[in-house]
């Protein structure tokens, strides 16, 4: 784990990227814009890094491709109560519940 | 107090408070979820204060927790937090008459919720004040109780043993911001490809097959909508 200094130092490049980037047209003003294409492109900036950071931990385990274990089935269930519901507590409860059921019955992985 | 600025304060309130108690669950869990990879209660806090971002914050801890370089952290926050960007333009109209130091407050505080309740509203307004009143407290009052609901998380965090492995939570937060996001075949092909990028890219040096796999993501989900349309026109 990054630590000390470092960790200070990560928390204020972090802050950097939401105030360039939520800042960026409302401080500079109405004088830019995006171009459409680049615009277009990056409506799917957000879903491909999302899943980016989801899909490994779902489907490793210790580093090594292992699709069958608790973590991608808690997944799926998350999943399905995503599409399902709107409720926000849902999915927490649901999937610590499926993750803790299956780490019971298969084993911890 | 300028009573434009008054009632749209009061207009704004009416529309965030209810959508509001949504990101209750999402504070504590992002309480837990720092607390959950090592981090002290102040450097919870210090975290949620300066970057004030779920998604990057969500985002960068595994990368926080594993050691990576702070270059990837800062790209990660980058590419996690550039829809903002959009939102921003789509934002700034509204804000462009006051003042430098409010700009720069306003945009700090322009969240999704913010950007989806807010912007419509924002932008059939004529009165400046009234326009800043409807923006600025509702953002204000999204921001305390986000704040105040991470300390929650923060400081119970302590009474959950770990090997409940609470960090999950973490992720199953992202699952449930991404899963709305993939409405459209473009979107899904964005999802699968960043996401299975991610895991056969992982052995890349300097942990660069993170951001390789969210460019491919990028690129496959323009792609897929661009043979899409051609597929439509034809």
């Amino acid at each position: 784990m990054i630590e000390g200094v470092w960790l200070w130092i990560a928390f204020l490049l972090l802050g950097a990227t939401t105030l360039i980037t939520r800042g960026s047209f409302i401080v500079i003003g109405e004088r830019g814009s995006l171009p459409p294409v680049l615009q277009r492109a990056l409506r799917y900036a957000p879903a491909a890094a999302l899943s980016a950071l989801v899909v490994p931990d779902l489907l490793l385990v210790q580093g090594d491709l292992q699709p069958f274990n608790p973590k991608l089935f808690a997944g799926l269930v998350v999943i399905a109560i995503a599409l399902r519901w709107r409720n926000p507590w849902l999915p927490f409860i649901l999937g610590m519940g499926a993750l803790w059921a299956a780490r019971f019955f298969a084993g911890p992985a | 107090m300028n009573p434009a600025f008054r009632a749209g304060a009061e207009a704004g309130l009416r529309a965030f408070i209810p959508l509001s108690v949504g990101f209750i669950p999402w504070a504590i869990v992002t309480g837990i979820a720092m607390r959950a990879i090592g981090m002290d209660a102040l450097e919870s806090m210090g975290m949620s204060l300066l970057v004030f971002a779920a998604t990057a914050q969500f985002g960068a801890l595994p990368l926080i927790a594993s050691g990576a370089p702070l270059w990837l952290i800062f790209v990660t926050g980058m590419v996690l937090n550039l829809r903002f960007v959009i939102f921003s333009a789509a934002i700034a109209p509204a804000l462009h008459e006051q003042s430098l130091a409010r700009r720069l407050v306003g945009g700090f505080l322009l969240t999704d919720a913010a950007f989806a309740v807010l912007g419509p509203g924002l932008a059939g307004a004529r009165d400046p004040a009234w326009r800043w009143g409807y923006y600025l407290v509702p953002s204000l009052y999204g921001w305390l109780l986000w704040q105040g609901f991470v300390l929650v998380g923060v400081l119970g965090a302590g009474f959950f043993p770990r090997d409940w492995s609470l960090e999950f939570m973490g992720t199953i937060a992202l699952m449930v911001m991404v899963v709305p996001m993939v409405r459209s075949q473009p979107m899904l092909v964005a999802a699968l490809t960043g996401g299975l990028g991610a895991v056969f890219l992982r052995d890349l040096p300097l942990r660069l097959g993170l951001f390789a796999a969210i460019l491919l993501g990028i690129a496959a989900g323009f792609a897929a909508e661009h043979w899409r349309r051609k597929e439509t026109a034809e």
